[in-house]
Order: C-alpha cells, then structure tokens, then sequence
C-alpha cells in the first residue's frame, strides 16, 4: 500500500484545486511526449533512409503515425476491463487471422507475414501480441496465490506459445521471439517462484539448442554463425552487419549531419528503413542522437513501470508489465542488432521504423498503458 | 479480486524488470560509445576508405526468336558516362574535358549536371548515354586524370525488324514506382521492364534474376578486391509462334494505310502474323527519347503507339454475316432454299433500310445472300431472330469478351442487348436497331482479332482457340462452342463461294491453285441517307475496310484477318492484302506437294 500511496498524492495535490483540469493531469505526459517526439524523429529518419530507395516512406508512415495517434486515443478512451473482457475474442480473431496468413498470405523477404485487405498490408503477428497480452492478463489476475502452480505456468505458456508457434511457421523467427518477453514478464509479475523460472529459462535454452540444429532454415542458421565471428567474412554472410558498424562507429559524437550519411545514402546499409533504422540515425547524428534517443525510451519504460505500480488493481498491472516487456525488449533487441550485439532477425525498433502494423500496434499498447493510468481512482 | 496481499511482492518483481531494463540498456549504450567514440576513428576511416560495395551483376535479358529459329531481339552493349562530382576539384573543367570528348555544347552538360544539384555530392550524375565506343575508350585511358568519370556498360534491347514487329514484341522501359512497390523487392530503381507486348508478358522469365557481387574499393573507387557471390541468372529465351516472313509481307501490304492484320492457325491459335499500323520503332525506347520523338509519336493523329488488332474496336460490318448464317440455320429460322426479294431497300419497323447495291439484288436464297452480301435478307433474318438470340450466337464465336491473348491491353468489344442497353445507356432497346445489328452496324464493336477467332470457329469446326504468340507459354486447350459441325461445313463451303464463284464479293482474294474462303465487311463511319461512295467522301468519313478468311476451305490451316480503317470497300480494300498473304505462306507448300488433300 505505502508504495502506490506516494505517486497518488503527488498527482492530487495538483489537481484539487484544478478539477477542471483533472483529466488531464492524470495523464501520464512523460509517456505522451516521449512518443510523439520518437514518432517524430522516426519519420525525418525514415525519410533520410529512404532518400536514396524508389520510394519515399515519409508520406506513407506519417499516415500510420497519425493513425496510431487516433488509435492511441481510441484505446485510451476503452476501460482496459472492457478489453480484458473481450481478450478472448480478440485473441481467437487473431488465431484466425494467423492460420489464415499461412494459407493465402502474402510473401515478403522469405515469410509469410502478411494478409493484403485491399490496398492495405497488415501483418497479424504484430496485433496479436496485443491479444495475446490482454488474454494472459485477464487469465493470471483470476490467480489469486503468492505463487504460480506448474499447471497454471503451462496454461499461460500455452496462450502465448500457440500465436508464437504461428508466427514461427511463416517463417518470422523475430517476430515468433518476441512472445517470450511478453510472457516471461507477465509471469514474473503474476508470480512465478525464481527457481521455477530459472528452470524455465533453461529448458527453452535446450530446446532453442535443438532448433537450432534441427529446425531452422539454412539462412537462419547462416546468420547466428555469422553474428558468433563477425569479422571472418566480411564480404559474405557478415555484410550486413559490418556495414551497420561501419555505419555507426563513423558517426562518431555529432554525425555526419542529417541526410548526409555516406553509408545510408550511398546504400551500402540493407533494410536501413525498418531494421537498421538506427544505424541511420547514428550515422548521421552520431553519439549524442543515439543517446538522446535510447534516453527517450528510457523515459518511456520507466514511466511505464511506474504506471504499473500505481495501477488500481492486478489486471491494470499485468497488462502494463506485459505492454512495457514487449517495448523494452524491443529496444533492446534493436539497437543491440545493428551494433552486432545479437543475432540479426526482423525486430524493428518501436516508433522510429518504418512499418504500418508494428507502428499501429505500439500507438495502441501506448493508449492502453494510458487508460490503464486514466483509471487508477475508478471503483468499480 | 484479493490482489492487496501480493502487492508488495509484485513492486518488488517490477523493480527487479525495471533493474534488469536498465542495466541492458546501460550495456547497449556501453556498446555504442566503444563503437562511436572509442573506435569511432577507425570506423570513419572504413567508411570513407575502404568501401565495400555491392554492386548487383545484371542478368542478360532472353532473346526473342520467331517460329523458325530467326533472332528478333538480341542484346548490344552500350556506354553510359558517369560523374562523380566529390572526386572533380574543377568540375567546370571536368565538363569542358566532358564536352570537347563528346563533341558537345558545354551549356548542355551543365543543364545536365544542375539537375544533380539537391544530391549529394557523391551521387553519381549520368552524364551522356549512348556513347560511341571511341568515346568510351577516350574516358577510360584518361582516368588517372580525370577519375571523376567512369563509364558503366549496360545492354541494350536491339529489335532487329524495328517497325515491323513493334506491336508484338513491344519495348522496355525503366521500371514505375507502382511495380517497384508491387514486386516485392523483384525490382530496384532504374531497372528496366517491359512495358508493351511480349516484353510485358513474359517480363518474369525474360529478365532472368540479377546476381550479386561484392568487391572491396578504396578511397579513389578503384577495385582493390572482387568477390563473386552469387550468379546472375540469364532470362530465359522464347520462341514466338510468329512467322517473321508472313509477318513482314503483312506489313509491307499494309504500309502507308491504317489498319491491322491478324494471321493465325485456327486449329490451335497460334498468331503467324499481326501487324498494326501505323507503327513506331521501338528501338527509340531503348535510349531516352528526346521531346521532339516523343511529341512526333503522341501527337500522330493515327496514335501509332496502339495496337489496332486488339486496343481497338470497330463495327464488324457484313463479316458479322457469319454469326447471323449459323444463327439463322442453327435456330432453324431459315433454310438453305428460303428466299427474300430485295429491291435496293425494305421497310421494317417504319423505318426504311437500305441494301448497299442500289436497285437490289432480285430473289436471294442464303447462299447467294452471303456471296453478293445483301443486306436486306440479313434485315429479315435478324427481325426473325431477334436481339437476344444474335446476342447469344455472337458470344458463342467470342465475341463481347477478351480473347485472352498474351498481350496486354486488350479491348472486350461490345456485344449490345436489351439488358446491355438499359444498364449502359439507361434507355431502352429499340427494335430497329436490332436491324443495324443483324449486318454489323449499330452499337456492335469487336476488334480484329476476335475476328480472327470467329472466322477460326467456321475453320476449325466449332472451337474457340485461345490466340497467342508464344510456343512454350501454357495454353489453354480450345474450347467447344457446341455449334453443329455440319452447319460450320455448310458455312465454309458458303464463304468459299464468296471467293471463288462469279460475282462474289470477295472474288479480289482469289487465288489459282489454293481454295480460299472468307467474308467482306464494309463498317460505315457516318450515317448515309443516300447510295454514294464513301470514297468521295473525306477522309475521316470513309467506311472501314474488313476481310476475314481462311483457307484451305476444305482443311484450313490459316486465318487472315484484314481490317483497313478508312479503306472504303472491303472487297477492294482489303481482300487483296489477304491474298498476299496466302500467296506467301500457302503456295509454298502447294508447290513443294505438301497439301495433298487442299
């Protein structure tokens, strides 16, 4: 109790005398600003990446921008119960969508990732880690132990390993992976013993061991040998990755200025629009961009968390907890990718790559942290 | 919901999530000081030294053969010259060098160059194209003083026959944002496509797919290391069923007229010849077309650019007799012995329709009707049948629907009805101009080739072939029309009268030695109240032209369409292009004895 007393009052004091306004304060502004200001910086660097490609992606983003931002408002204005509520339906529509994908989806670099309605391409893995979310939130807060039992653990691993095993399929190994922070966070929380995860932690380890060997396609493979001995083949398999160091060691403090990256503009950098969209951003802005940026995720992640400590109840915090996992992991993921940290696979970075569906799906969480904030006081 | 209890247990758990972000994220920003700043350096140095570059290796594109082994298109190297304006300290004086080797005004380079001025400096301009070798050579010995320029080879589309098979063969073109966004990555910006005809079809397996190789450069861009990784792999050649001879009488009969020629095997629908004129030669898009060429081709009246045998559509005129003759017999609405006197012009509905031969043309039976093609007995049969019935036989011979040929572009044609009528024009059908219809005038429209189709139905016995031009494509098997083949017989024999007994009105195709059989068509382009010529009319008021035939009568093997825009009489117009056509193809055989049964 005394841990979520403290935010309160700080917020009340300032609104008692303002009711009018207190709405407004009850919104979280440091989440609010920091994504319009990465929204921002994402479509100038988008559209510095894509100066020299056949299409310029600036208009084409900015209209996802602004869809998000109406989707944010959308999913700010929901009661996150009411979506918790509907989880299952959203989640079976997803499954749906996924199994559909595998069928009459559309092909682009290698997976089958996406359904065409229309003129529009959606990507349905992105949207279903939403579902996936909100249904693991609505499951683990009717949990009402210290801890988790080993039944209720397999439960949870299977909602969120069904969608996982889909997207895996397609293939989108990235976008498969990214499940597993949803969930291991989300258990955390929901209280899972350390022992028990730690055993978890191990046992996908072997298991991703035997994939490794067994299950994935010789490019996949080809891509972890060349992350484990970057330097032993540089005009091969590692090309990609030497080219994004390259990228973004010769930024070095300020850039080389904006437009004016000689690895981005003169195209040596692959998929410099959507994955390596960073090393863009530290060609051209150099240490000081990067660190402004990888600040304002921070911002975000740590107000998040602090959302999910103040929230009114266990669902309010889970669905935030799993929200901020999928976020962070995915900066993480990223800016770790282009500087040959990690494995290269198809983690975009949130806000600042180029993408209709991932953009859409991180206006929405954001919405829903939001709203989960919005509601912190409401009885119900 | 009991969630009190827990709640210190679950701060705690979302400090240890918020200890462990922070701690990775303090690792990443660890990692990208090392590489920034502690190494930053030695990046920089990479980036603007050593260069590794992928450079894609461009798969030649396939050749185009006709159906005899002749080569069409065949690829020729071409230079372009290249400037890099951040290795030039004088670029005025590098386009002064520039201009002097080129034997061009300066002023032209430096309109060429201002265009550049927005991109980056290391973006390389394209200066000139086309260069002649000694040109090219000129810039390669002297690059160690001018390593500004360099010279990129590419490949060239070469239509060997230009003109003469524009139409099929079509021509190339660098790639549209929309394909680029559509490929899926198939593309990459400047990348050149086909844009008409077989170079548009089969665009995927003639381009073959470009291959990839990553060489080493220093600061100067010279080559310091080359790697081949991954071969280009050639696009594939195709064989045409076109007969580049059939094909070249074909347009030498049609030059100077307007019009098109459609000649085809009407058991399997292979296209022998088509030719529309007038023309273009496609070689000009192989390098970029000045303004003037490309006004020249816009601005012709005649629009060149557009393939008449099938982009366009006209009123079939009497050929539409055919349809109406297998109708009539099929329907059981007329016999072979049925007669209609014509005197010149009858009266139907109220209103007054007059047969092309002024004075008419006395008692008429079927046969004779087809061969002096009187109009008035067509009036008749059609006032029997009715709109909906022509309609339902036209479509049975393809008509009022795309052929499905391997170009693109092709127009459906119009076949009119009462629902067609209220749906398009939102007025109802009138009965008179069912009359129209019966001898192709009126609302109908159909494009040369599927003329050739219909002709081919008569030909082959009842089947709808698919029309196409090449060999090795899938095509689909010929489908039956369910027409009686008895009745098609009694037609072919009827159409052979038209050519070969006195008086017939397609007697300007005959030819000694071979049967030919086929119909004369004259669409009118103006109403007329009167008998006149429509020769002594204007131009753009003459009546167009149509002759459809096949031939041998007994066993055809060939389909020649004719359709002459503006050519006035059929019979004058247009059966002697056919003739030719024939005469080239057919009577070879004939004399070396192959048709044995002709």
């Amino acid at each position: 109790m005394r841990s979520i007393s403290s935010p309160i009052s700080a917020v009340t004091s300032f609104s008692e005398d303002r009711a009018s306004l207190r709405h407004l304060s009850l919104i979280d502004w440091g989440i609010f600003l920091s994504v319009l200001i990465l929204a921002g910086i994402g479509l100038a660097t988008v559209h510095s990446a894509s100066s020299e490609l056949a299409v310029d992606y600036l208009p084409r983003q900015a209209l996802w921008v602004a869809l998000g931002v109406v989707l944010l408002l959308v999913a700010f204005s929901i009661d996150y119960h009411v979506l918790t509520e509907l989880s299952l339906l959203l989640y079976s529509a997803g499954i749906v969508s996924l199994v559909l994908v595998l069928f009459v989806g559309t092909t682009v670099n290698g997976a089958r990732s996406w359904l065409g309605i229309g003129h529009w391409r959606l990507q349905p893995s992105e949207f279903m880690k939403l579902a996936t979310m909100l249904l693991l939130a609505r499951y683990l807060s009717g949990i009402n132990q210290r801890h988790l039992g080993p039944r209720q653990i397999a439960a949870a691993a299977g909602i969120a390993g069904l969608p996982m095993m889909l997207t895996a399929l397609q293939p989108d190994l990235g976008g498969a992976a990214m499940f597993a922070p949803i969930l291991c966070g989300m258990l955390l929380i929901a209280g899972v013993r350390l022992r028990t995860l730690v055993a978890i932690v191990l046992v996908s380890v072997s298991v991703g061991g035997a994939l490794f060997f067994f299950g994935l396609r010789d490019y996949q493979r080809q891509r972890i040998f060349t992350f484990l001995s970057q330097e032993s083949d540089p005009l091969g398999a590692g090309y990609q990755i030497r080219q994004s160091k390259i990228a973004v060691g010769s930024g070095e403090w300020r850039g080389k200025g904006y437009m004016q990256g000689t690895q981005s503009q003169l195209r040596f950098l692959p998929e410099r629009h959507t994955d390596f969209i960073f090393a863009v951003l530290a060609e051209e802005w150099g240490f000081l961009g990067v660190a402004t940026v990888l600040g304002l995720y921070a911002l975000y992640v740590v107000n998040a968390v602090r959302v999910a400590l103040r929230a009114r109840d266990r669902a309010g915090i889970l669905i935030v907890v799993g929200i901020v996992s999928f976020f962070a992991f995915h900066v993480l993921y990223n800016s770790g990718m282009v500087i040959g940290l990690l494995p290269i696979t198809g983690v975009p970075l949130p806000f600042l790559s180029y993408g209709g569906s991932f953009t859409l799906t991180n206006f929405i969480a954001t919405g829903i942290v939001l709203g989960v904030d919005l509601r912190r006081y409401v009885n119900r | 919901m009991n969630v009190r209890e827990y709640r210190d247990e679950l701060v705690v758990r979302a400090r240890l999530l918020l200890g462990v972000f922070v701690a990775l994220l303090a690792v990443v920003c660890i990692g990208y000081w090392r590489i920034q700043i502690v190494h930053g350096a030695y990046f920089h140095d990479l980036a603007e030294n050593n260069r590794l570059r992928r450079l894609p290796i461009k798969a030649p594109r396939g050749l185009i053969y006709d159906r005899n082994g002749r080569l069409l298109v065949e690829n020729i190297p071409s230079y372009t010259l290249l400037l890099d304006r951040s290795r030039s300290r004088d670029i005025e004086g590098s386009l002064g060098f520039a201009a002097s080797v080129l034997k061009r005004p300066e002023t032209q380079l430096d309109a060429v160059v201002a265009r550049y001025r927005g991109a980056a400096s290391f973006t390389p301009v394209l200066v000139a194209e086309n260069l002649a070798l000694a040109e090219a050579a000129h810039f390669g010995v002297t690059s160690l003083e001018h390593p500004e320029f360099e010279v990129d080879v590419r490949h060239l589309r070469l239509y060997r026959h230009g003109a003469q098979t524009a139409h099929v063969l079509g021509y190339l073109g660098e790639v549209s944002e929309n394909d680029l966004t559509r490929g899926g990555g198939r593309y990459i910006v400047g990348d050149l496509v086909g844009k008409k005809g077989i170079e548009q079809t089969y665009d995927q397996l003639l381009r073959g797919r470009d291959g990839n190789r990553v060489v080493v450069v220093d600061s100067r861009g010279r080559l310091l290391e080359e790697d081949e990784r991954e071969p280009a792999v050639p696009g594939q050649s195709l064989t045409l069923t076109l007969d580049l001879d059939l094909q070249q009488e074909a347009e030498r009969m049609m030059d100077g007229k307007v019009g098109s020629v459609v000649a085809l095997d009407p058991r399997n629908g292979e296209i022998l010849a088509l030719v529309s004129e007038p023309s273009f030669d496609p070689n000009l898009f192989a390098r970029r077309l000045d303004q003037d060429e490309w006004d020249a081709l816009l601005n012709n009246e005649h629009h060149p650019l557009q393939n008449r045998a099938l982009q366009n559509s006209y009123a079939p005129g009497s050929v539409f007799k055919i349809v109406m003759a297998t109708a009539g017999l099929t329907e059981g609405v007329v016999g072979s012995d049925d007669t209609v006197y014509c005197d010149g012009s009858t009266a139907i509905y109220g209103n007054q329709f007059r047969c092309w031969k002024r004075g008419g043309h006395g008692w008429v039976n079927l046969h004779s009707a087809l061969k002096y093609s009187c109009d008035v007995y067509f009036y008749h049969l059609g006032q029997k049948l009715g709109i909906e019935r022509i309609a339902q036989y036209a479509r049975m011979f393809g008509l009022g629907d795309s052929t499905g040929v391997d170009l693109r572009g092709e127009k459906a044609g119009l076949v009119p009805d009462p629902e067609w009528s209220r749906r398009e024009r939102h007025q109802s059908w009138y009965p008179g101009e069912t009359i129209s219809v019966a001898i192709g005038q009126g609302p109908i429209l159909v494009t040369p080739l599927q003329m050739a189709r219909m002709v081919a139905v008569v030909a082959n016995g009842g089947y709808l072939v698919t029309p196409h031009l090449v060999r090795e494509a899938a095509i689909p098997q010929p489908v039956a029309t369910g027409l009686d083949p008895r009745i098609l017989a009694n037609l072919r024999q009827q159409l052979w009268s038209v050519v070969n007994e006195e008086g017939g009105t397609g007697a300007a195709a005959r030819l000694d030695g071979l049967d030919i059989a086929g119909k004369t068509g004259t669409s009118q382009v103006i109403a007329q109240k009167t008998w006149t010529d429509s020769s002594s009319l204007a131009y753009e008021h003459r009546d167009h032209a149509w002759f459809a035939s096949f031939a041998p009568a007994a066993a055809p093997r060939l389909v020649v369409v004719v359709f002459v825009e503006h050519g006035g009489k059929g019979s004058a117009a247009a059966a002697p292009i056919a003739k030719a056509l024939y005469e080239k193809y057919l009577q070879p055989d004939l004399r070396s004895n192959v048709l044995l049964g002709g």
